[in-house]
């Protein structure tokens, strides 16, 4: 797994590429949590992302109730196909924040 | 198309994606998996995951896992076999729909997308065999 953070109008993206699993979740949780942390609204990008498990599912709730705890928020941008499938598996196409 | 194989990896986070890999390549062999093949991948990886992050609780071993896969007369079964920690099954629970947490999501995954999981102790050498069945 790769990332990109851009900034713009006051709002963090994090681009998230390639399969995110177990063996990345620290990254992804190193390249989102910090921004949330600092205040700021936070955009995930997942168009690039072919593969995630629970592990990466885990990033994304724990991203949303950091963001909610502060006074944030996180949006799950452009998601895959693939990824999308898994979150509604998880049933939490109703509580995740989706664009 | 019938499929059969099996490997070892290490018990180890950055062996999901070889497990993973292994399953693709035998996935792409057979038409029936066509509309499904990531949702197995996914079975197969939460099962792994589990061994790694469970049966080990996250800790270097340097033991491997064993991972066979077979698709025969409709009916694909992986078997997962390790030697970490004994699964007791009834500890084994999936998330309950209503908790917005990842823990149990995994085992909550395999359930949903699999049609029988079922839980063995020993083969030869190994603690615990999992066996994931899907009938096509």
């Amino acid at each position: 797994m790769t990332y990109q953070v851009k900034e713009e109008n006051n709002i963090s993206t994090v681009f998230l590429n390639g399969e995110i699993d177990m063996d990345v979740t620290d990254k992804a949780k190193d390249a989102i949590l910090p921004l949330i942390e600092a205040g700021k609204e936070v955009h995930i990008n997942l168009k690039d992302v072919e593969y995630m498990d629970s592990s990466g599912i885990s990033v994304l709730i724990e991203s949303h109730q950091k963001a909610t705890e502060l006074g944030t928020k996180v949006t799950l941008k452009e998601i895959s196909k693939s990824v999308l499938k898994v979150i509604m598996m998880a049933k939490l196409e109703q509580i995740l924040n989706l664009d | 198309m019938e499929i059969k194989d099996q490997k070892e990896f290490p018990v180890d986070s950055a062996s999901l994606k070889d497990v993973r890999n292994f399953a693709r390549g035998l996935f792409d062999q057979v038409s029936e998996f066509e509309d499904n093949k990531e949702e197995l991948v996914l079975a197969l990886a939460e099962a792994a995951q589990n061994i790694v992050k469970h049966a080990y609780s996250g800790k270097p071993s340097g033991d491997t896992m064993r991972v066979e896969i077979q698709y025969q007369e409709k009916v694909l079964t992986m078997e997962l076999f390790d030697k970490g920690m004994p699964v007791i099954p009834e500890n084994i629970k999936p998330r309950k729909l209503t908790d917005i947490k990842a823990g149990g999501l995994g085992t909550f995954f395999i359930g949903q997308i699999m049609d029988e999981v079922v839980f063995k102790t020993t083969k030869e050498d190994w603690v615990n065999r999992l066996i994931l069945t899907k009938r096509f």
